[in-house]
């Protein structure tokens, strides 16, 4: 009887084993079908294999699938219906010989690469859920980890769960948003696995990476409906960012107050530094931008970096400038002149740009431009 | 240095490459000997575990792995495994029709069968030469600029010649590349930004210093970049805004979006702003094929320079989550500060009330309100005060400059500082509800002089809860000042409720401050000298709780700003303190990206 037994359970270990190898070879299969170089193909493991799968055929049915009218019109232009005298449209691959389409192809190519190395970010697709359904290659440089190895994966897997509630309302995408292709303009924080100097590390070591997300909903109909997000994601670096002369620098205590700010401000809006100091930016600029104003604020509270949008700044004496800043909370070098005596860890830098020039400038809308000092 | 190892590997294999040899440092060249590309087989990462635990990951978490038994391991695996088979399932067009669940060899095979079908349909796609990229290029470029919103342009720093355009520039200015190439960029610039521009491409000669920030202290410090002719700070990173001409004949639905940046004066041109961000470059002329008119000029230098950029189109004048202010044409916005005093008053009133702002500013709204409104418009303000909501006032009459009222119903908020919680000012939306005729007034204004001043002061007393002298003079504009100082009292003696505790003088909302205004009045620092407050002088340290009791949570929701829906939800159970230091945590922990060296890698350009 035992011996029977024995048998049975070799035949089916065997069986088992004839299973698996079976299945490694699909995975095989399936891994060489997978755009990569086969060095990065053969060090896929099964769960990636499917993961990536799922992120090419979702692309896929992404881009080839049937679009809307209004998306299918544009890409009659694309494609060289409307053609421009002496311009061809490269994009179309009616009529083009494989030399010429390897061309085209480097050419995009190294425009892209170009493009996202200028831009100083790489390209996100998001599902309506958070998947993360295809990376730019080039994210390894801002995240430490590769396209392989993210592609697929749910961005609530990787950003800080305090930024979560406003990914999920950018993800929520009303039909008409998403016809229209309405725009996504936020920032968020995202694990980072990158050393100090660039080098990649591990997730063990991940610091929070912030990140600016700016881009459009897309949508194909057919074959199933697919909508989704394209975002391009930027790390909002100060350091190397070369002033003009329409730029100033300004410091502030984490209530918005001025602590610090450079000559040009003085020449630009006219206050004097002496002035600002104490004073809260809530008091420079147009009543009508106080939300821009303090959803700048709050992000950078919560986040540590943030773009405004455009805001107004009044000018001393009359009128008012069209700025946008970019800030980011570090730590404190000098202590706060306004409230001596108290120091604080940390402080706000904002590099400010100014967009226009000086608009109605026989209007004083407030007291700051019409009183030498206001007190408080 | 940084060196892109990514692009290291790229680069080796694109036929006429850059030599990269004189870029790369010892370590980096260790890098290099290691394959990169590769994702690590993660152990203990992401995919072997269930939890969707997003903190950082730290040595915690992985004993507690470990401790768990390993069936539990293997379950989760399993697991997983299957729910990526479900899905594949779902996305493979032949698995669909079937009505029973497939297993899972049949679902990978079917997957290779359409992966094999897909590939088929794509030409270029799996080049020998070419490292194989997950998208085809032409497709990734189209969603990088449909994402980015945004155009490629390289142009020349002497004239500000178009070099380059790339074709998104259609969608966005609504020119053809045609029309571009070859022209000045600066016809297309609005001429108060020329001068910006220029200063921009211009070369390190006439600005031998650049302006950085330094990350570490934010400070600016003066970097000394080699100045030699042909070098031209090659590689210097520019970033600044412009204001470019698009084509009249544009979408309709894109002129909403230059809303913010359009100028005001009825100009024949339509600008708008460009986020311009790039690097300057310079090459040997004898690589390029500098087209169109032959510049007998610039054969003399043997390098031509340029701007590298990108442009992108600024149409955030809102913020996503709230919506900007609805202005109507019969709708003016002030500002107050808490004591009632103009600080703000938007341009329209000028129609409606008659005053230019100047007039307005610094004077206390109390002025002009009609006396019968008094009392409630000062309910309105203590309301304003204390709450987060926006308040309602009723119709009240506003005295104009011509001496007639206009009645108006007012929309008011107190507008508080994310960091220290404290009312910075007041924001008033006011509506026109009807303007009052001229024989209306006369009556108005005999029936007001009828008042004799002991009445007024009666009223005004009763307001304001206090008795003084009689005979003695109390002007409208002292109400609001009162209310305020009511209000800064109030804070004062509750800021020790910062920690939980009660102040015995705090009150609910609502009620009533009369009697705790007669206190506030009689004894200056407002109550029981050990409601004393130790050494918060300063609000900056940490957010303090402002007028509210004890017990309640530090984010209210509110009408304002709906911090949840901005934030998360993720504070709203913590105590001031607490949140003060989480807040204070949660930035120390962040890179903040300015540690990042600059890449100054040479890049390829193919003309």
């Amino acid at each position: 009887m035992t011996a029977n037994k024995e048998k049975r359970r070799v035949i089916s270990r065997d069986a088992a084993r004839r299973r698996r190898q079976v299945e490694s070879e699909v995975f095989v299969d399936l891994s060489r079908l997978l755009p990569f170089q086969q060095s990065v193909q053969d060090h896929l493991d099964k769960p990636s294999v499917i993961r990536l799968t799922l992120s090419y055929i979702r692309m896929h049915t992404l881009l080839k699938g049937k679009t809307g009218i209004k998306v299918e019109a544009s890409h009659a232009v694309k494609c060289g219906q409307v053609m421009e005298s002496g311009q061809e449209w490269r994009g179309c691959d009616r009529g083009r010989d494989d030399e010429e389409k390897k061309t085209d192809n480097v050419e995009a190519s190294e425009e892209t690469n170009m493009f996202l190395r200028i831009l100083e970010g790489f390209l996100m697709v998001l599902s309506t859920e958070g998947d993360m359904i295809y990376l730019s290659d080039n994210v390894s440089k801002y995240m430490g980890l590769t396209q392989t190895e993210l592609m697929g994966h749910n961005i609530f897997e990787y950003t800080h769960p305090c930024d979560h509630e406003e990914i999920r309302n950018n993800l929520r995408l009303t039909a008409e948003e998403v016809w229209c292709g309405a725009k996504r303009d936020f920032i968020m924080r995202i694990k980072g696995a990158l050393t100090h100097r660039g080098r990649s590390s591990n997730l063990k070591s991940a610091t929070w990476k912030v990140l600016h997300c700016q881009g459009r909903a897309k949508v194909c109909v057919a074959p199933s409906s697919v909508s989704c997000l394209l975002l391009t994601c930027q790390p909002l670096p100060l350091s190397h960012t070369l002033l003009s002369t329409h730029t100033f620098t300004s410091q502030h205590s984490m209530d918005m107050r001025f602590t610090y700010c450079d000559q040009r401000m003085t020449l630009l809006l006219g206050y004097s530094t002496e002035e600002l100091l104490g004073r809260s930016i809530y008091d420079l600029c147009h009543i009508l931008d106080t939300n821009c104003l303090t959803k700048n604020h709050l992000n950078l509270c919560f986040k540590s970096q943030s773009v405004s949008g455009q805001y107004r700044m009044l000018v001393r004496g009359g009128g008012y400038v069209w700025v946008e800043s970019h800030s980011a909370v570090i730590p404190s070098v000098r202590p706060s002149k306004s409230r001596p005596g108290a120091h604080q860890p940390l402080c706000i830098l904002c590099v400010t740009y100014v967009l226009s020039g000086v608009e109605e400038p026989s209007l004083q809308l407030s007291l700051d431009q019409a009183v030498h000092r206001y007190l408080r | 240095f940084h060196v892109d190892k990514k692009d290291v590997l790229v680069e080796e294999n694109h036929s006429g490459s850059v030599s990269l040899p004189s870029l790369m440092t010892p370590s980096s060249a260790a890098c290099m000997s290691l394959s990169m590309e590769m994702p690590r087989k993660r152990k203990g990462s992401l995919d072997n575990q269930d939890t969707k635990s997003s903190s950082i990951p730290d040595a915690d978490m992985e004993d507690d792995q470990n401790r768990e038994p390993h069936s539990q391991i293997e379950k989760r695996r399993r697991d997983k495994m299957n729910n990526l088979i479900d899905e594949l399932s779902a996305m493979i067009p032949t698995c669909n029709p079937m009505s029973r669940k497939l297993d899972k060899l049949t679902v990978l095979r079917m997957a290779v069968q359409h992966l094999k079908s897909l590939k088929g349909s794509a030409s270029s796609f799996s080049e020998a030469n070419y490292k194989p990229s997950f998208l085809p290029n032409e497709e990734l470029k189209h969603l990088v600029l449909k994402a980015a919103d945004g155009f490629l342009f390289v142009v020349g720093c002497d004239r500000g010649k178009i070099v380059f355009v790339s074709e998104s520039i259609t969608k966005i200015l609504n020119y053809s590349r045609a029309e571009l190439i070859g022209q000045s960029l600066f016809d297309y610039i609005h001429p108060k930004d020329m001068g910006k521009v220029k200063e921009q491409l211009s070369a390190s000669e006439l600005y031998p210093r650049e302006r950085l920030i330094d990350a570490k202290t934010g400070l600016q410090v003066q970097a000394d970049l080699p100045v030699g002719a042909e070098r031209l700070c090659s590689g210097a990173r520019r970033s600044f805004f412009c204001r470019m001409k698009y084509n009249k004949i544009s979408i309709k639905v894109e002129e909403k979006e230059f809303q913010a940046s359009t100028s005001k004066k009825k100009e024949s041109q339509r600008y708008c702003t460009v986020h311009c961000t790039g690097y300057m470059r310079s090459w040997p002329t004898s690589h390029l094929e500098v087209d169109g008119d032959g510049e007998p000029d610039k054969q003399d230098s043997s390098y031509y320079s340029c701007l590298v950029a990108v442009g992108r189109i600024h149409s955030h004048s809102t913020p996503q989550v709230n919506g900007e202010v609805r202005v109507k044409p019969i709708e003016f916005i002030t500002r107050f500060a808490m004591d009632g005093k103009f600080t703000f008053v938007d341009q329209r009133a000028t129609t409606i009330l008659g005053y230019l702002p100047q007039e307005l500013l610094g004077t206390s709204c109390y002025e002009y309100f009609h006396q019968d409104d008094l009392p409630h418009l000062a309910d309105r303000h203590r309301k304003v005060l204390r709450s987060k909501d926006k308040i309602e006032t009723d119709c009240y009459k506003f005295r104009t400059k011509f001496g007639s009222f206009v009645t108006l119903q007012s929309q008011w908020f107190s507008f508080v500082n994310p960091w220290t919680k404290e009312v910075e000012y007041i924001v008033s939306t006011n509506t026109v509800i009807s303007q009052t005729s001229r024989s209306e007034v006369k009556s108005e204004l005999s029936s007001n002089s009828k008042t004799s001043e002991d009445d007024c002061n009666k009223s005004l007393q009763v307001i304001l809860g206090i008795s003084t002298t009689p005979g003695a003079m109390i002007y409208a504009g002292s109400i609001g000042t009162q209310i305020a100082n009511e209000l800064l009292d109030f804070n004062r003696m509750n800021s020790s409720s910062s920690s939980g505790s009660i102040s015995p003088f705090s009150l609910p909302q609502d009620k009533c401050p009369q009697t705790h205004n007669q206190i506030s009045n009689n004894v200056p620092n407002g109550g029981a000298t050990d409601m004393e407050i130790p050494g918060k002088s300063s609000s900056e340290d940490e957010p303090q709780g402002a007028a509210f009791s004890g017990g309640e949570s530090l984010m209210v929701e509110n009408s304002q700003l709906d911090l949840d829906s901005v934030v998360g939800p993720g504070l709203s159970s913590l105590s001031n303190d607490e949140a003060a230091m989480a807040v204070i945590m949660s930035l120390l922990e962040t890179d903040t990206n300015l540690g990042e060296a600059v890449d100054f890698e040479e890049m390829h350009w193919s003309s």
